[in-house]
């Protein structure tokens, strides 16, 4: 039943001093859809790909807004996701109650960090299925930061957790020293490459499965700041369906593709992905490994600041 | 019950003794019922400070207060700093009790040194001076919504190194906040407040957009009100410090004097050998 | 004894037949794994410095740092499971902040090298947690002078003049000794800007370019420079000190 002898708890070393629950946890978020942050000087983007347990669902969230100036994208357990970024929100709430300031990303980020490690190294308890990639923004200018169930938060240029997340890491690898100086929709562009690396050979991105969080200035040629107020102030907003068509079209002219996204993709899927239907069915169902975000979600929004969804 | 400084330690109409408020006797009385059982928390401050003046000059934020700590009209310790400074670009200006004074910088200078502590790790600068305020007010009103103030009226007074600009606020027991570019606590919102304004509008105009007053004209301008409040106020002392808040740094001054003239009073009974 | 299968290793609270905690000896094994820390007791403060090793390339630059400030005056490295560093670090800050509160006065290393070692010991109680997977510097200046104290997995804890941990701890040991035997032989002891170039060499000497990672040089101090409290080194002085451990390094090559 057991791999081995040491693997049964979190409370128990392996000879070599690992700790093979938490490896195996850090496998939970593997089993995530891919999710990827990238940052410049001046903006934090996440990108990830959502996906749909079936034909009757919608497509499962992946951003989670903790505050004007920090949201994260999560890959793992949804159900741990929520627990913690509940935790996120309160202590960023608590910050700007106590202080009146933005909470410090590092410091929200250590906040969970810290938890994590709690469920390591006593018994009877689990490390987190969950990993996030947290943006942010604050005095010290915007960030991107890892928390994994290891009880770590590592900061990044850029970084992918989640299914296939080594190949945009690859992407990411080679291009990320051109992103300290690059415009928002050159950052976004980037991260839709990455992003793009993570999908299985017929699949595609689609306004359906693709939404992005940005964080910074608004650039109106590709936000629609008449539906954002979030953008309009440069705090943390979500793209997504509807919302996130002009930045999908941007990216497409960008790589010399046709602007309406690949015509053979009708053809490929068995069910329909057309770029207009928000909650059609879609091909992009079973295109990983057993999903853990499945439940049902909401409704679609587009560009407003995403509130965690009741299950 | 007034918690204005003038009445600090005054004798209640119905005490029967300590009339001359020589010393502080708790007010209530021994025997009724509020005595017996009831939970009671502070009810006056005991060693007290007076008047804490604050303005804003062209380049950042000066704060005065006196070295005289009394003890009801006893002027029981005389070389007591009260201005206490928090971090690099914070500095706060304490009148009222001095125990819960010193409570207050313990608790301060423990949140600055854990954040201190922490920035090396995250490189995230410390609490701004807006911060450090927020948090005090919070805190002054936690305490008298639970009957149990903190017995001090402090000025704030910093320099924001984000917005590049100058910091001084208000904070008293009942959690009143306000703010304005010149500012005075007790004795001194009645005595100074006037003198400041005055002098602070007839540079920067009564909207304050004209420019600010120079250094040497803040410092010329505190002396002067320092004086005014040493000769008016019974609780102060001719023997004060002033802080300077600016994009630098805080530089807080040695103890000074300001020149009085006494001669007036010879004639004056109760002042000097009496004649008669 | 062989530790593996005979289910006497499976948690701190068995003991196996010969008396050993094979969890314990499990969790050093942690320590191993991770960059050398290195601290180093000088005449006029402490120098600490870490080796980051980087995962990846991806990782920002001069961000993550592994020495932690525990108090104004006292500095934590740390070698081993990076989040229980974490966990220790703010224990650590919690102990320091209730002693000035209780005496009004900062603690010591010594103390507080006590406390938490005593807090890492209870860790090798129970079957219901597991040891810290941590060694732990502990460097700094109080009223007793300049302190440098390292504290193990099982709880135990030494003052040290010069002390290693981490991957590489034995070379590196050997290098130390050969600096505080001169102290020992009547020599001047070393002063903390030395001890910053003889601490960058080492870890450099101990790096292995082939086998490890990728890695970042971090060294803190408390010292009269940095007004005895617990600072980075100063960034030209780290840069002089890299570019002499890389020279000493290409020369000790050629000798080979």
């Amino acid at each position: 039943m057991f791999r081995n002898s040491y693997d049964s708890d979190n409370t128990t070393f392996s000879p070599q001093g690992k700790l093979f629950q938490v490896e195996y946890a850090l496998e939970a978020v593997k089993q995530g859809s891919a999710a990827i942050g990238l940052r410049s000087a001046t903006h934090a983007v996440l990108l990830t790909l959502k996906r749909s347990t079936g034909e009757l669902a919608t497509y499962q969230k992946k951003l989670i807004r903790i505050d004007d100036h920090v949201g994260v994208a999560i890959a793992g357990l949804t159900s741990d996701a929520r627990v913690l970024s509940n935790f996120m929100q309160q202590q960023a709430m608590r910050s700007r109650m106590t202080y009146g300031r933005p909470i410090p990303v590092a410091r929200i980020v250590q906040s969970i960090a810290d938890r994590a490690q709690t469920n390591t190294q006593e018994y009877g308890r689990r490390p987190y299925g969950v990993g996030f990639l947290v943006i942010g923004q604050d005095e010290t200018g915007p960030h991107l930061f890892e928390f994994s169930p290891a009880g770590t938060g590592f900061e990044y240029y850029a970084h992918s957790i989640g299914a296939r997340s080594q190949s945009a890491k690859t992407y990411l690898e080679k291009n990320f020293d051109s992103f300290e100086n690059a415009t928002l929709p050159e950052l976004i562009n980037h991260g839709l490459s990455a992003l793009h690396d993570t999908l299985q050979q017929d699949k595609h991105l689609s306004i359906a499965n693709t939404s992005i969080a940005i964080i910074g200035p608004s650039d109106s040629a590709i936000e629609d700041l008449a539906i954002s107020s979030a953008a309009k102030r440069g705090n943390f907003r979500v793209w997504e369906n509807e919302g996130v068509d002009g930045l999908l079209r941007a990216w497409r002219r960008s790589r010399g593709e046709p602007e309406d996204g690949p015509a053979e993709e009708t053809a490929a899927a068995p069910a329909d992905a057309d770029a207009d239907a928000a909650a059609a069915p879609s091909a992009e169902e079973g295109q990983t490994a057993q999903g853990s975000e499945q439940a049902p979600a909401g409704a679609p929004a587009g560009g407003e600041d995403v509130n965690m969804e009741e299950q | 019950m007034s918690h204005h400084p003038a009445m600090w330690k005054q004798p209640s109409a119905h005490s029967s003794f300590n009339d001359y408020a020589t010393f502080p006797l708790a007010q209530t009385q021994r025997h009724s019922a509020i005595s017996h059982g009831a939970t009671q928390h502070t009810q006056q401050p005991l060693v007290t400070g007076t008047s804490v003046l604050g303005i804003k000059f062209d380049k950042g934020v000066m704060i005065a207060a006196d070295n005289l700590a009394s003890y009801g009209s006893l002027a029981r310790f005389r070389d007591i700093q009260r201005l206490h400074p928090l971090g690099k670009h914070t500095l706060l200006g304490v009148a009222g009790d001095m125990s819960d004074y010193q409570w207050l910088k313990k608790e301060l200078d423990a949140l600055l040194r854990q954040e201190e502590a922490l920035s090396l790790t995250d490189s995230h600068p410390s609490l701004s001076p807006s911060n450090i305020y927020d948090l005090l007010a919070n805190l002054f009103y936690g305490r008298r919504s639970k009957m149990n103030p903190v017995w001090n009226a402090v000025l704030v007074g910093g320099w924001d190194k984000n917005k590049k600009e100058s910091f001084l606020a208000f904070i008293d027991l009942l959690g009143t906040t306000y703010t304005a570019p010149t500012l005075a606590t007790g004795f001194g919102a009645h005595l100074a407040q006037p003198l400041l304004r005055e002098a602070f509008e007839a540079k920067a105009g009564v909207d304050g957009k004209g420019p600010l007053l120079t250094q040497e004209e803040g410092e010329k301008l505190i002396d002067d009100c320092m004086k005014v409040l040493f000769y008016r106020d019974a609780r102060s002392i001719n023997k004060y410090q002033v802080a300077i808040i600016t994009e630098e740094g805080i530089t807080i001054s040695d103890s000074k004097s300001a020149p009085t003239e006494w001669s007036f009073a010879e004639g004056l009974r109760g002042y000097g050998a009496q004649t008669q | 004894m062989t530790s593996i299968g005979t289910g006497y290793d499976l948690s701190v609270s068995t003991y196996s037949p010969d008396g050993r905690l094979f969890q314990v000896e499990y969790a050093n094994k942690a320590v191993e794994a991770a960059g050398v820390a290195i601290g180093l007791r000088c005449t006029d403060g402490v120098v600490l410095g870490v080796e980051r090793l980087l995962h990846s390339k991806l990782l920002v630059k001069g961000a993550n740092r592994r020495i932690a400030s525990v108090d104004e005056h006292i500095g934590m490295a740390s070698a081993g499971l990076l989040a229980d560093g974490k966990f220790l670090g703010s224990r650590g800050r919690d102990e320091a902040s209730s002693f000035r509160d209780n005496y009004n006065s900062p603690v010591t290393v010594q103390i507080l090298s006590d406390r938490l070692s005593a807090f890492l010991q209870a860790y090798t109680c129970y079957g219901s947690v597991r040891p810290f997977g941590l060694s732990t510097l502990l460097g700094g200046v109080d009223k007793t002078g300049p302190k440098l104290f390292c504290i193990e997995p099982s709880g135990v804890y030494y003052g040290y003049r010069a002390c290693a941990v981490g991957k590489g701890k034995a070379l590196a040991k050997t290098e130390l000794e050969k600096i505080v035997s001169k102290e020992a032989d009547g020599q001047p002891g070393i002063s903390v800007r030395e001890a910053v170039k003889e601490i960058a060499r080492i870890i450099y000497l101990v790096h292995d370019d082939n086998k490890d990672k990728d890695f970042e040089l971090e060294m803190t101090w408390i010292c009269t420079e940095s007004g005895n409290k617990h600072a980075p080194v100063p960034a030209d002085l780290l840069v002089e000190a890299e570019a002499a451990a890389k020279a000493a390094l290409e020369e000790g090559m050629e000798e080979d």
